[in-house]
C-alpha cells in the first residue's frame, strides 16, 4: 500500500510537472549544417526551425550532404571507409526570454522554484550544444546537449542520429536512433518540431494534462529506433519502437523522476506529401502504442497503456517575398490505467484525451513574421488524475481540459537570429474558466506574455 | 530489440558509397540522383520554379555556370545560398561528367501561357523591341528556345525562373552575364514576362 501510494504521488507529480514543464521547446536549426553544405539557412528553413522541402530531404538524407574538404579513408576494392569533415560540425544556441503572467503567481506551491515570480528574466532560458552533422557516408547525426536556466542543468535533449541510403531518384530509405517519438519527423505539424510555436515559456504556467505524443513526459528518457522510406518525394513510410531508457537520456547531473516506457512501444508514421511550383501539402496519419510505468523508481508490476492515433497536415507557400505555413495535428489517445488505478492514483480504470492544434503563420521576405494558433486538450473526467488541490497546478473540475490562442510577432534580422513576441491566452485551464483550481485563480490569469531572443552560431 | 539493431548495424557496416562531392571520380549519375536531385529533381525534372529544370540543358552552360558558382562570379541571391556551397568541392573533370548527364536526360515539354503573353513574346523572341535597342532571343537561344554551347536551353524551363533570371540582370545581381544585362536593360517587366513565358512553352 505505501508503495502504492508512493507511485500515486510521483505519478501525480511527475504529471504535473510535466505539465508545467511543457514544450519548452526544443531547437533545430543549426548553422553547423549550413557550414557543412555551404547551404544558407534558406535551403533547409523557410524561417528555422520550419524545415523547407529541400529541408525534410537533407534530414531524410540522415545530414549527410557535405561540401567540406573531407579526411577520406577507403579500401583497396574502393569502399570509402571513412569520410570525415575536417572541422567537426559544431553549433551553440542561446536563448534569452522574459515571462509574465497575467496573474501573479502565489508565493506558496507545491514547486518550490518552478512556478517563478512574474517577470522573469533568463539569461539563458537554454543554451545548447550541437553535434549536428556527417559522422561517415550515409552516416549523420543531430545531438544536442542543453543547459536549461530552470532546471539549472544540463540534459541530453533532442537526439536523432540516423543511417540513409538513396536507391534511386524515386526511393530513399534510412534508419533513425532517436529519444523524442516525432523528432525524427520531416514535418512541421507533428509535436516534437511544432511550427510556428516551437517555442513557449518554460516558466509560465502550463496546462497540466498532455497527451502521450503531444506532451513531453519522457523528458527524453526513450530510445527509439525507426525504419523509414520515401517513394517518388511523395509517400513517407516509417515504423519503429521506443524503449525506456531512463538512466540513458534525460538529465544529466540529477535524476529527474520521469515516466518510463515498460517493453517495447510501437510507432508508425505515413505521410503524402504533393509539391507543386512553390507550394507544398501534406497530409498524414501517425501513432505510438506505449506501456508506461508512471515513474522509473518503480518499474515492476502493472503499467499504464496509452494508445495514441494522429493525424496531420501542413501547407507550405515559400515565395520569395511572402511565406505562408498552416499547419495542424489531431491526437486521440486511449489510456488503460492499470498502474495509476491500480494504486488509487485514478477514478477510471480508464480514460481518453484528445489533443488539437491548428497554426498558421506569414513571414515577409524571410524577416517579419506573424503567427496565430489554437490549441486544445480535452479528455475525460478524473477526481484521482485531475484533483484539486495545489494552487495554480490544481484541477477544481476534475477535469484536464485546455484550450486557448497564441500570438507570435517574429522579427529575424539574420538568417541565425530570431526575436519572438508571443502572447498565449487561455479560455480554459486545468478544467476550468473562473476558478479553476478552486483557490481562486482564473484561467486568463495563465495568460502569458513571452520574450524571446534566439541565436544560433 | 537486440536482433533490430544487429540488423540495423548490420547495414551501417554495409555502407558503401557516400554523397561527398569531394571526389572527383564519382560516377555523375550517383552523384545527381543523391544531392542534385534533392532540388533539381530526378533527372533534372525539378518541380519548384525557385530550381531551374537541368534535363536537357546545354552541357556547354552547365559547365560555365558550375564554374561561375564555385569561383563565386554568379552571385545571385539562390547562387549564394544553395550552388555556392554545393559546387565549392567540384573538380572540372565531374562537372563536365554532370554536365554530360544532365544534358542528355530529356527534357520537359514547355506549357503554353494565355495568348495574350504568347503573342507579345513570341514578338520579342522572334524580333526583339527596336525601339528599345532589344535583340531577338532567337538569335543566340535558337528558335526552339533549345539554346547552344553557353547559350542555354530555355524551352520547357519554370517560367518563375526565367523571370527571376531576367530580373537578375536588370537588378545586377546575376552579374556573370554582360549579354543578357544589356539585352535587359530597357524591358519593362510585362516584356520580360512574355518573353519568358515563350521562350519556357517552347
Amino acid at each position: 500500500m505505501q508503495q502504492g501510494k508512493l507511485r500515486m504521488f510521483i505519478a501525480a507529480f511527475a504529471m504535473v510537472g510535466s505539465g508545467l514543464l511543457l514544450a519548452p521547446g526544443s531547437a533545430q536549426a543549426v548553422p553547423s549544417f549550413a557550414r557543412q553544405t555551404g547551404f544558407a539557412c534558406e535551403a533547409c528553413h523557410t524561417v528555422f526551425p520550419e524545415l523547407t522541402p529541400f529541408g525534410r530531404r537533407f534530414k531524410m538524407n540522415a545530414y549527410t550532404i557535405d561540401n567540406l574538404p573531407q579526411v577520406s579513408g577507403m579500401t583497396p576494392t574502393k569502399e570509402q571507409t571513412l569520410a570525415l569533415n575536417q572541422l567537426p560540425p559544431l553549433s551553440f544556441m542561446l536563448q534569452m526570454s522574459y515571462t509574465k503572467t497575467k496573474g501573479a503567481l502565489p508565493d506558496s506551491n507545491l514547486v518550490p522554484g518552478d512556478l517563478a515570480k512574474n517577470g522573469q528574466v533568463l539569461v539563458p532560458q537554454q543554451a545548447s550544444l550541437f553535434y549536428a552533422g556527417k559522422i561517415a557516408p550515409n552516416f549523420g547525426a543531430f545531438v544536442q546537449i542543453t543547459y536549461d536556466g530552470v532546471d539549472n542543468g544540463f540534459a541530453w535533449d533532442n537526439t536523432d542520429v540516423r543511417y540513409a541510403r538513396t536507391v534511386n531518384d524515386k526511393m530513399l530509405w534510412g534508419i533513425s536512433f532517436n529519444n523524442n517519438p516525432t523528432v525524427q519527423d520531416p514535418w512541421n505539424s507533428t509535436p516534437a518540431w511544432q511550427s510556428p510555436f516551437d517555442q513557449r515559456s518554460s516558466v509560465a504556467p502550463g496546462p497540466g494534462a498532455a497527451t502521450l505524443l503531444d506532451g513531453s513526459q519522457f523528458d527524453m528518457s526513450t530510445a527509439g529506433m525507426s525504419v523509414y522510406a520515401y517513394f517518388n518525394n511523395s509517400i513517407y513510410a516509417e515504423f519503429g519502437a521506443y524503449h525506456g531508457a531512463p538512466n540513458g537520456f534525460g538529465q544529466i547531473d540529477s535524476a529527474v523522476d520521469v515516466p518510463v516506457i515498460d517493453g517495447l512501444a510501437p510507432y508508425w508514421r505515413l505521410a503524402y506529401e504533393r509539391e507543386w511550383g512553390r507550394k507544398s501539402l501534406e497530409f498524414g496519419a501517425y501513432g505510438m502504442v506505449a506501456k508506461v510505468f508512471p515513474a522509473n523508481s518503480v518499474q515492476t508490476g502493472p503499467s499504464d497503456k496509452y494508445s495514441d492515433w494522429a493525424i496531420d497536415s501542413q501547407y507550405q507557400y515559400i515565395g520569395d517575398q511572402h511565406l505562408l505555413t498552416f499547419t495542424g495535428t489531431y491526437i486521440d489517445e486511449k489510456q488503460t490505467l492499470d498502474a495509476t488505478f491500480g494504486a488509487g492514483g485514478s477514478a477510471n480504470a480508464s480514460n481518453d484525451m484528445k489533443t488539437l492544434r491548428l497554426n498558421a503563420s506569414y513571414y515577409y521576405q524571410r524577416k517579419y513574421g506573424a503567427a496565430l494558433g489554437y490549441f486544445s486538450t480535452t479528455g475525460s473526467e478524473d477526481s484521482g488524475l485531475y484533483a484539486q488541490g495545489d494552487p495554480v497546478t490544481g484541477f477544481a473540475n476534475n477535469k484536464p481540459d485546455s484550450k486557448g490562442w497564441t500570438a507570435e510577432l517574429d522579427w529575424v534580422p539574420y538568417q541565425n537570429t530570431k526575436f519572438a513576441l508571443q502572447y498565449t491566452m487561455y479560455n480554459k485551464f486545468n478544467g476550468g474558466d473562473t476558478n479553476y483550481d478552486g483557490l481562486g485563480r482564473d484561467a486568463k490569469d495563465n495568460n502569458t506574455l513571452y520574450l524571446l531572443s534566439w541565436i544560433n552560431f | 530489440m537486440k536482433k533490430i539493431i544487429a540488423i540495423a548495424a548490420g547495414a551501417l557496416l554495409a555502407s558503401g558509397t557516400g554523397v561527398a562531392l569531394a571526389q572527383s571520380h564519382q560516377d555523375a549519375k550517383t552523384l545527381a540522383t543523391d544531392v542534385c536531385s534533392a532540388c533539381h529533381g530526378p533527372t533534372g525534372h525539378s518541380i519548384s520554379p525557385v530550381f531551374p529544370r537541368l534535363a536537357g540543358q546545354q552541357s556547354g552552360y552547365i559547365i560555365v555556370q558550375l564554374d561561375a558558382f564555385r569561383n563565386h562570379t554568379r552571385g545571385d541571391p539562390n547562387a549564394q545560398a544553395y550552388m555556392w556551397g554545393m559546387s565549392s568541392q567540384l573538380s572540372d573533370d565531374t562537372i563536365k561528367a554532370l554536365a554530360n548527364y544532365y544534358a542528355s536526360q530529356k527534357p520537359v515539354d514547355g506549357k503554353p501561357g494565355t495568348p495574350a503573353l504568347m503573342a507579345e513574346g513570341k514578338k520579342i523572341y522572334t524580333q526583339g523591341i527596336k525601339a528599345q535597342n532589344v535583340q531577338a532571343c532567337d538569335i543566340c537561344h535558337g528558335p526552339e528556345a533549345q539554346g547552344a554551347g553557353a547559350f542555354p536551353r530555355l524551352a520547357g524551363q519554370h517560367v518563375d525562373y526565367l523571370i527571376a533570371q531576367l530580373q537578375g540582370f536588370q537588378t545586377g545581381t546575376r552579374s556573370n552575364a554582360p549579354i543578357m544585362q544589356n539585352v535587359v536593360r530597357t524591358m519593362t517587366p510585362e516584356q520580360l514576362k512574355a518573353a519568358a513565358t515563350y521562350a519556357a512553352s517552347k
